[in-house]
C-alpha cells in the first residue's frame, strides 16, 4: 500500500471507517456493470441518427408527395423511435457536393413508427427549390435517406393544452395534423381536432379519401374544413383566406380551444391581425417554427443599407481555418452549407440550438422572430447560425457535427 | 471542400478534460489560469452537462439549479465565489432571501425557514417551544464539524507532514490569541472525530433533537439524497452550515450563465474546447495515462486527464486496453451505490406568483418528512411524497416577462424504478407523475397552477441520460454513507487512484454532490495534476 497522509489516516483508522470501506470493497464483485436500460431507453426515444429506406412513394397531387420510411438496418437504425404527433425530422442530403439540412413534419402516427415500423413524411415541391427538385429526382424506393432523431414541440400536451385543437393550416402545414388525428384515433384520445387548411387551388386538397376514414372513427371530435384562396367554378367550400369569419363560422370559434398554426410565415402575419379580437391568452396559441425566414430585408429591424452586401466569415473548426464569403441576406449557416462546411442543423428556425457557435468577432442580425438563444449564449456570444445574419465580417467558431 | 477533410485537433495537449459539466469546467478553469496546454471536451454542444438551461417559449429554464452554496456575498465571500473572481469569471449572483419554506401536509406543519444559525434557531423555537438548548448545542457541533473540515482541507493542502507542521506552528504564532486558538481547533477535531462514523439521526437522537424540530430542520437532505438514518452526519453538517452562514445565490441567467462564464474564462485563458467529442476511450499503458480517442476519430496523446465521469463508467467502459483495469478498481465501484435521479417539472405560467399567492422562492412539500418513507417512495414508478419547488421570479422578478411566472418543481427518483418503461408507455408515465406532482403542489401551497400553465416540459431520468449521458441517468454521484462519506474518500483519495495520471473531479469524487463541491472538486483534481505535473501554485 502507498503511503498514507498519516494525520487524517490515524484519526480515521480510529473509528473503524476505514476498515469498514476496505471490507465492503473486499467483498464487492469486480464484475461488469449492468446493462443500462435508461440510457437505452434514451436512444431509442431520441436517436441521434435514423438511417431510413424508402419503401413507397405516393403523389398526392401533381406537387405534394409522400414518402413512406422504414428502418434500414444495414446502415444501423433497426427500430424507429416513438415520437409525439407533429414532431419533425431534419434530413441531411447531399445535394451536388453540398450538404444540406431540412425538417419535415412526420405524417404518419406514433404507433404505426412502434408497431408497424414506418413513418411517413409529406413534401410539397417548392417552385426553383433546389432541394426538392433534388428529391423529386432522387427519392425513389430503395433509396437511403438520414435523418436526426424526432424533434420539436408542436405537439398536444395534455399538461397544458385543452382538449379541443383548433389546427389551422397552409402551404404543407397540413402533415403534423394527419399525424395528430391518427394518433387521436390510434390511442382513442380525449381530444377533438377541428382543422381548417388553407389551399390555393382546388387540386391542392389532399388526403381527402383518408379523411373521411378517419371522420367515421372521430365522429363529430374531427372536423375538416378546406378553404381556398384561388377557387374555380366547382369550388363548394369557403373561399379566400382564413380570416376571423371562418375561424368563427367553420371553427366553430376559439372558446374552450388550443390554436395550433402551421403554415408559412405570410400565413402566420396575416393570423396574427385575424386573431387579435379574440384576445386569445398566449397560452392558447401553440405555432410551428417555419424555417428560414425567405426575405429577411422585409424586417423593419433588419439594417439598412446591406441588401447587396457580402462579407468573409471566417471559420474555425476544430484546428482548422476557413474564409468563406457570405451575402446579408442569408444566414450564416447557408453560407456555411454553401461553402461546403457542412454544419449541423436541425430546425433552421433559431430554435432547437442544435448550431450553437461561438461569435469571435464582428456583428450579426437576428431574426426577431427566430431568436432562440439563452440569455447567458448572448451575454457570452453563442449564437444560432440559422437565424443570423452578417452584418460585418465575422470571425466564429463551428462545432464539429455530430 | 473542408466539411469533407476532418477538421483535426491538435494531436497532444499537457491536458484533457473529459466532460464539460461542472468539475470539468472547474478543472480546466484552473489549468488554463496556470497557463497549462488544456484540451476540454464534451459530447453535447454546449457547456454545463446538468448546469444548462433550455428556452421554451417567452421562458428560459434552469435544467437542474436550485441554489448554490458556498458562494456567499461579496463581503462574506465562500470558497466558490473567491475562486470565480479570482479567476476572473463574469457572474452577476443574485442573493436567494429565505433558505426555505416547508410545508408538511400531515403534520399541520407550514414554516418559513430564514438563513442565519440564529434565527434558525430562532424559528424552530418558536414553532416548537423549549428546542432552543438542544438545537443551539446541535448548531455548536456542525460549527465544529464544518471547521474541523475546513482544517483538515487546508492541511491536506500541504503536500508534506513536515511542512504542514510548520504551516500550522505559523498560523498559531499568527494568532492573536494562541492558546485559545489552539483550544479551539483541538476541539473541533475532536467533536469531528467523535461524531466521523455516525450518521445524521445518530447524532440528532444524541442531541435529543424533539421531532417536530427535525421535520423543520431536515429538507435539504434531498440535496445530498441519502434518508438521514444512513447519512453521514459530516456531510449534512457542513452543507447546513454553509447554507446558513453563506445563505445561497442563483447566477441571473440560470446556471447556464455559471457555466457560460467559465467557457469563456478558459478559451481567454487559452484552453481549447471542443462539443459534440465524445470521449470513448482513456488509454494507459502499464498503469499511466497515455491519451484519449474520440467519438470524431481523434487520438490525443496526454500524460493527464480529469474525467468529471462517473468512475464506474472510467472503469467499465473507458479505460482501454480493458486489461489496464485493476481488479480493485471494479470492485470499488461495485461496492459503491449511486445515488439519486430526478424528475423535473418546469412550468412557464402565464399569472404572477402574487397572484398565485406563492410567497418564497424554495419550497419542500411533503406529507412528513420522515427521510426514510420518502427516500423508499422514490423506488417506486409512482409520485415520490416529497418534492423541492423554486419560484425563481421571487428571486429574479424579470426572469419571465412581466405577467408570467416560472415555477419548477423537482423530486429525487431512483434510476431503478424507471428500468422497466418502455418507449410505448414512455410519455404516459412520464405525464402522470408530473400531473401528480402539480396536485402535490396545489395541495400544499393551495395555488391553482393548472389554469396558468404556458410552457411545460418534464424530465425524467432518461432525460438526463440522453444528455449527459450518466449511468442510468444519474444525477447525483455515489451515495454518503459514512463509510463512503466526505472524510473516507478524502483519506483513502491517494490509496484509491488506480491509473496514473488520472484525476477524477466532479459529484463523483472525494468532496461529494452538488453544484458547489462538483466545481470545486473538479478544481481540487486539477491542483493535484498541477502538482504531479511540477506546477507551482
Amino acid at each position: 500500500m502507498k503511503k498514507k497522509n498519516n494525520f487524517l489516516g490515524d484519526i480515521a483508522g480510529l473509528i473503524e471507517l476505514l476498515p469498514e470501506r476496505k471490507r465492503r470493497i473486499e467483498r464487492a464483485s469486480p464484475g461488469p456493470i449492468g446493462d443500462d436500460p435508461i440510457n437505452e431507453l434514451a436512444r431509442s426515444l431520441h436517436p441521434q441518427k435514423i438511417y431510413f429506406e424508402i419503401a413507397e412513394v405516393r403523389d398526392e397531387t401533381p406537387t405534394i408527395r409522400t414518402f413512406k420510411l422504414v428502418a434500414a438496418p444495414d446502415s444501423g437504425t433497426t427500430a424507429l423511435p416513438v415520437f409525439r404527433a407533429g414532431q419533425y425530422l431534419a434530413f441531411r442530403e447531399e445535394v451536388q457536393g453540398v450538404v444540406v439540412t431540412r425538417p419535415y413534419s412526420i405524417s404518419s402516427s406514433p404507433r404505426e413508427a412502434l408497431e408497424d415500423g414506418f413513418m411517413e413524411i409529406t413534401v410539397r415541391k417548392i417552385p426553383k427549390g433546389f432541394l426538392t427538385k433534388h428529391i423529386w429526382k432522387n427519392w425513389k424506393p430503395g433509396s437511403k435517406i438520414t435523418s436526426s432523431g424526432p424533434a420539436g414541440f408542436f405537439y398536444h400536451e395534455p399538461l397544458r393544452d385543452t382538449n379541443h385543437i383548433l389546427g389551422i393550416a397552409g402551404g404543407c402545414g397540413f402533415t403534423p395534423f394527419r399525424s395528430m388525428i391518427k394518433d387521436a384515433i390510434d390511442n382513442d384520445l380525449d381530444l377533438s381536432i377541428t382543422l381548417l387548411f388553407g389551399i390555393r387551388t382546388p387540386d391542392e386538397v389532399i388526403f381527402k379519401k383518408e379523411l373521411a376514414k378517419y371522420k367515421r372513427k372521430m365522429g363529430k371530435k374531427l372536423k375538416v374544413t378546406y378553404v381556398c384562396s384561388e377557387p374555380d367554378g366547382s369550388w363548394k367550400g369557403p373561399s379566400g383566406f382564413i380570416t376571423k369569419d371562418v375561424i368563427k363560422k367553420q371553427g366553430g370559434g376559439v372558446k374552450g380551444k388550443t390554436l395550433f398554426i402551421c403554415g408559412p410565415p405570410a400565413m402566420y402575419r396575416f393570423l396574427e391581425n385575424e386573431l387579435a379580437e379574440f384576445k386569445i391568452p398566449q397560452k392558447r396559441i401553440r405555432r410551428e417554427v417555419f424555417g428560414e425566414i425567405d426575405d429577411i430585408t422585409a424586417f423593419d429591424e433588419f439594417p439598412r443599407g446591406l441588401k447587396r452586401k457580402k462579407f468573409n466569415i471566417k471559420v474555425h473548426i476544430g484546428s482548422e481555418v476557413e474564409e468563406i464569403q457570405a451575402k446579408a441576406t442569408e444566414t450564416v449557416l447557408v453560407a456555411m452549407e454553401r461553402a461546403g462546411l457542412a454544419p449541423q442543423s436541425k430546425c433552421r428556425s433559431g430554435e432547437c440550438g442544435f448550431c450553437d457557435s461561438l461569435l469571435l468577432d464582428g456583428e450579426i442580425f437576428v431574426s426577431p422572430e427566430n431568436d432562440g438563444r439563452r440569455m447567458a449564449g448572448v451575454k457570452f456570444n453563442h449564437f444560432h447560425p440559422c437565424a443570423s445574419y452578417p452584418v460585418t465580417d465575422l470571425e466564429i467558431i463551428v462545432n464539429r457535427s455530430v | 471542400m473542408a466539411g469533407r477533410r476532418k477538421a483535426i485537433l491538435d494531436p497532444s495537449y499537457e491536458a484533457v478534460v473529459v466532460g464539460a459539466g461542472n468539475g470539468g469546467l472547474g478543472a480546466a478553469l484552473q489549468l488554463a489560469l496556470k497557463g497549462v496546454k488544456t484540451l476540454l471536451l464534451e459530447q453535447h454542444n454546449v457547456p454545463g452537462g446538468f448546469a444548462t438551461s433550455f428556452v421554451r417559449g417567452r421562458f428560459e429554464f434552469d435544467a437542474s439549479l436550485h441554489e448554490l452554496a458556498d458562494v456567499g456575498s461579496a463581503d462574506n465571500a465562500g470558497s466558490l465565489r473567491v475562486f470565480l473572481d479570482e479567476a476572473g469569471t463574469d457572474i452577476d449572483w443574485v442573493a436567494i432571501p429565505e433558505a426555505y419554506r416547508v410545508i408538511l401536509t400531515d403534520e399541520n406543519l407550514n414554516v418559513r425557514v430564514p438563513f442565519g444559525i440564529e434565527e434558525l434557531i430562532d424559528t424552530i423555537e418558536s414553532e416548537v417551544p423549549g428546542s432552543r438548548k438542544a438545537m443551539t448545542k446541535y448548531m455548536e457541533l456542525c460549527k465544529d464539524v464544518n471547521g474541523a473540515l475546513g482544517i483538515l482541507g487546508g492541511i491536506a493542502d500541504s503536500a508534506k507532514p513536515d511542512r504542514m507542521i510548520s504551516d500550522f506552528m505559523s498560523f498559531v504564532r499568527d494568532s492573536d490569541n494562541p492558546i485559545e486558538e489552539i483550544a479551539s481547533i483541538v476541539r473541533k477535531l475532536m467533536n469531528l472525530l467523535r461524531v466521523i462514523s455516525k450518521t445524521v439521526d445518530q447524532v440528532s437522537d444524541e442531541y435529543k433533537l424533539p421531532d417536530r424540530a427535525r421535520a423543520i430542520l431536515y429538507p435539504y437532505w434531498c440535496y445530498l439524497g441519502l434518508p438521514m438514518s444512513r447519512l453521514s452526519f459530516t456531510s449534512w453538517g457542513a452543507m447546513l452550515i454553509s447554507y446558513m452562514t453563506k445563505g445561497a445565490y442563483v447566477p441571473r441567467m440560470r446556471s447556464q450563465e455559471l457555466t457560460m462564464a467559465m467557457e469563456s474564462r478558459i478559451r481567454e485563458l487559452g484552453g481549447r474546447i471542443e462539443y459534440n467529442t465524445r470521449v470513448e476511450e482513456i488509454l494507459v499503458e502499464r498503469g499511466k495515462v497515455t491519451g484519449v480517442r474520440t467519438s470524431q476519430g481523434d487520438e490525443i496523446r496526454t500524460s493527464q486527464i480529469i474525467a468529471n465521469v462517473s468512475p464506474t463508467l472510467v472503469y467499465n467502459d473507458l479505460i482501454s486496453p480493458k486489461t489496464e483495469v485493476p481488479k480493485i478498481a471494479l470492485k470499488n465501484v461495485n461496492a459503491r451505490k449511486h445515488a439519486s435521479s430526478c424528475i423535473v417539472v418546469y412550468m412557464g405560467l402565464d399569472t404572477t406568483l402574487d397572484e398565485l399567492g406563492l410567497t418564497d422562492y424554495g419550497y419542500f412539500i411533503s406529507k412528513n418528512m420522515d427521510t426514510d418513507e420518502i427516500y423508499d417512495s422514490t423506488y417506486v414508478l409512482d409520485v415520490p411524497i416529497m418534492q423541492a419547488t423554486t419560484c425563481l421570479n421571487n428571486v429574479i422578478p424579470d426572469c419571465s416577462p412581466p405577467g408570467t411566472s416560472i415555477v419548477s418543481i423537482t423530486t429525487l427518483f431512483s434510476m431503478d424504478s424507471w428500468s422497466d418503461v418502455t418507449p410505448k408507455d414512455y410519455f404516459k408515465v412520464k405525464n402522470r407523475i408530473a400531473n401528480g406532482l402539480i396536485d402535490q403542489l396545489e395541495n400544499g401551497t393551495g395555488a391553482n397552477i393548472r389554469d396558468h400553465i404556458e410552457e411545460i416540459e418534464v424530465a425524467t431520468p432518461a432525460t438526463f441520460a440522453r444528455y449527459t449521458r450518466s449511468y442510468k441517468g444519474v444525477v447525483y454521484g455515489y451515495e454518503l454513507d459514512p463509510w463512503d462519506g466526505v472524510i473516507a474518500r478524502v483519506v483513502t483519495k491517494e490509496d484509491e487512484k488506480y491509473i496514473k495520471g488520472l484525476e477524477i473531479g466532479g459529484g463523483f469524487s472525494f468532496m461529494g454532490h452538488g453544484y458547489n463541491v462538483s466545481l470545486l472538486s473538479g478544481r481540487a483534481a486539477a491542483l493535484s495534476t498541477l502538482k504531479e505535473m511540477g506546477v507551482k501554485s
